[in-house]
């Protein structure tokens, strides 16, 4: 008696236990995987930003993932290679969204690729998010309910600067030297109303043509309007010339060199060499960010990936915890649900904590001003998120 | 007094020293070119396309490990032959035709653009860069300057008055004169003019390569370069007089003077504009040039 009860305990354990896995199998098999599409360069041009933007992204799945993952669902990357051109990334998004049902899309880099990829979105009542694009209409004047951007864009960036200036160099002489084009002329004015409003005076503004090989002769007017700091927003081989060029006629000497960020990055500052020194931008990352989450990031970053971390590896690696944010603060993958929890929320990145702006679905987050010193970018101030951004523009909810 | 001064040194006299150095490099295009006008009556489209080849020529020598200053008296030499046989191959078989002027100006045209192909195939679209062989910056009275450019403008008064010399001392000069002024008489009289021709077409197009191996430090290589000079060029020899040496040095100077000074007025990029509006009016006002041609002073 004594031994068959214990017996029939001992089996009714068993058998409880037996049935409590395969419930617990059969709930997991019942909760389907989220998935995020992410139409990202893979090939192009816009490669090296596209690979930055996958290393990110599988970091923070693999995270998020091993933590048992988004309301208990796993989650699912679905890549697909956009070429840095918008009309195959529309393409590719629509696949996304009606064959593999994506919940979620994410990684289009070229700024005309997420407005496109945005039209997209609307029309499938899904809601996409870029953490590359730049182009301030974004979350501007062509802004989407269905779009959301998670990096800095373009004007918190020439904000963040022109604050720096403000403060080191109050009310000094400003030049402005841009390419001749949409970006250059957008980023020119940008940056010289921002530094306007903070009291430094802008004595000139020059536009040379793309792929310029002699800036020489735009230096007359540079020499007559005697700057005491340097704008430009030209960026590869044109800042490339510009910056040996000036350096051949002393003309950086006594002046402060800034930029957009892209001016000077890891691909061409090699090439500029030693006429780099001293050159200041503003930037929404930096691997240097001195905090004990960045750090973490970084290690963690460069040991799965073997090269560090840049904005765009930050800033993709930052969208899942974002989605994962929204969607547990919604209890649903529902759009307008998802949409309503995305709108002013905050959320942790490596860079520090983020705000989704709800007027215009642009994040505010701390914005640095690097220089570089001894060939590398050092990170000189920090502008606090809120005096980096300007106020909404978007109309359209 | 002193502001004046100030900017006079300090703003004007960079911006000209400036214009000089691009007026030295223009000058050698424009000889070549109004030379081979002069003497062959030929409109040679493809000079800007030579000056890129002298300028790949010299590529390809530096990077075969020979020095850059080999290379520009290397690359002169082999555009010698070069022009010379283009010159029998090629400009003859429709240089005797009645309509000369419509066929070599097809031809070179047609060279020009089977050329810049033949850059892009052989060298790729990309900008090339040798390392300046001159670095550095030399101070003149408190202005700054990059040494390469001020030995640019050196060695191109050097070329310009070797130039001078040969056409106007020589012997050989005289004939190339002579057989511009009349080619019958002066075959006539024993010069072998088809020759003269040839050779002379070959003088132009070595100048164009040395330019190119020049301003290769300074404007960089890459297929399209000859069309950026080009047009520039051919300013300065239609305001100077086609067929015209001083004509070439003078207009090349002045336009390149109006350049550089009007770049400080007005955006660099209309500058261009600026320089063909001179050429137009010197077109409709004394379309001859300001100086005449060749064998006819």
């Amino acid at each position: 008696m004594h031994t068959l009860t214990q017996r029939k305990l001992l089996g009714r354990l068993v058998a409880a236990a037996l049935f409590a896995a395969g419930s617990q199998a059969a709930l997991a098999q019942d909760a389907q995987p989220i998935r995020i599409g992410v139409v990202t360069p893979l090939s192009g041009t816009y490669a090296p930003i596209g690979a930055q933007v996958k290393m990110g992204l599988d970091l923070a799945l693999a995270e998020i993932n091993q933590g048992g993952g988004i309301m208990g669902r796993k989650v699912e990357l679905l890549y697909e290679d956009e070429e840095a051109n918008p009309q195959v990334a529309v393409q590719k998004a629509e696949k996304l969204f009606q064959q593999s049902k994506v919940d979620f899309l994410t990684g289009t880099v070229n700024s005309g690729a997420t407005l496109a990829v945005g039209q997209v979105a609307e029309r499938n009542d899904k809601l996409i998010s870029t953490t590359v694009s730049f182009s301030d209409a974004i979350t501007g004047d062509k802004c989407s309910p269905n779009v959301f951007r998670v990096n800095a864009k373009a004007g918190q960036q020439s904000v963040a600067l022109a604050a720096w200036l403000a403060k080191e160099k109050p009310g000094s002489s400003l030049f402005l030297l841009g390419p001749d084009y949409e970006m250059g002329r957008s980023t020119v004015a940008a940056f010289k109303a921002a530094a306007q409003q903070r009291g430094v005076k802008p004595v000139g503004e020059l536009f040379a043509p793309l792929d310029s090989k002699d800036y020489s002769s735009y230096f007359g007017q540079i020499r007559a309007a005697k700057p005491q700091v340097f704008y430009t927003s030209t960026a590869g081989n044109d800042t490339v010339r510009l910056f040996s060029q000036m350096a051949e006629y002393g003309m950086n000497k006594n002046v402060t060199m800034v930029g957009v960020s892209g001016a000077i990055t890891a691909q061409n500052i090699k090439a500029i060499g030693k006429n780099a020194e001293g050159f200041v931008t503003g930037v929404g990352y930096s691997p240097e960010i001195d905090t004990p989450e960045n750090k973490q990031f970084v290690e963690k970053f460069q040991k799965a990936n073997k090269v560090l971390p840049d904005l765009y590896g930050a800033d993709s690696y930052g969208v899942l915890y974002f989605y994962k944010a929204a969607v547990e603060k919604a209890q649903s993958t529902d759009t307008a649900k998802v949409r309503k929890a995305m709108e002013g929320l905050q959320w942790d990145t490596p860079q520090g904590r983020k705000t989704m702006r709800a007027a215009d679905h642009q994040a505010i987050q701390d914005m640095y001003v690097v220089k570089i010193q001894d060939g590398e970018f050092s990170i000189v101030s920090k502008v606090d998120g809120k005096d980096a951004i300007d106020a909404s523009v978007c109309k359209r909810w | 007094m002193n502001a004046l001064l100030e900017t006079l040194q300090f703003v004007y006299a960079p911006q000209v020293v400036n214009g000089l150095s691009l007026g030295v490099a223009v000058i050698l295009m424009a000889l070549g070119l109004t030379i081979i006008f002069g003497l062959l009556d030929v409109i040679n489209m493809a000079h800007g396309e030579f000056y890129a080849l002298g300028a790949y020529l010299g590529m390809s020598l530096l990077g075969i490990g020979v020095g850059f200053w080999t290379a520009l008296v290397l690359v002169p030499l082999i555009m010698l032959p070069i022009g010379y046989l283009t010159e029998r191959a090629l400009i003859q078989r429709v240089f005797h035709h009645k309509d000369r002027h419509i066929l070599t100006l097809l031809l070179t045209f047609g060279m020009a653009i089977v050329l810049e192909d033949l850059f892009k195939l052989a060298f790729g679209p990309n900008p090339l860069r040798p390392d300046t062989p001159i670095a550095g910056a030399t101070e003149l009275f408190g202005m700054i300057f990059p040494t390469y450019r001020l030995f640019l403008m050196g060695v191109g008064v050097v070329i310009v008055a070797a130039v001078w010399w040969v056409v106007y001392r020589t012997r050989l000069g005289a004939m190339v004169r002579a057989a511009a002024y009349d080619r019958h008489m002066t075959a006539s009289l024993g010069v072998p003019v088809l020759r003269v021709y040839a050779g002379t077409f070959a003088f132009g197009v070595a100048l164009a390569g040395l330019a190119g191996v020049l301003l290769a430090p300074v404007y960089s290589v890459f297929p399209t370069m000859g069309k950026d000079f080009i047009l520039m060029a051919f300013s300065v020899v239609i305001v100077g007089g086609l067929g015209s040496i001083k004509g070439a040095i003078i207009a090349g100077l002045l336009l390149t003077q109006v350049q550089a000074l009007s770049s400080l007025y007005i955006s660099p990029v209309w500058s261009d504009p600026l320089v063909f509006g001179i050429m137009v009016l010197v077109l409709m006002f004394r379309p001859q040039g300001l100086f005449g041609r060749l064998g006819h002073g």
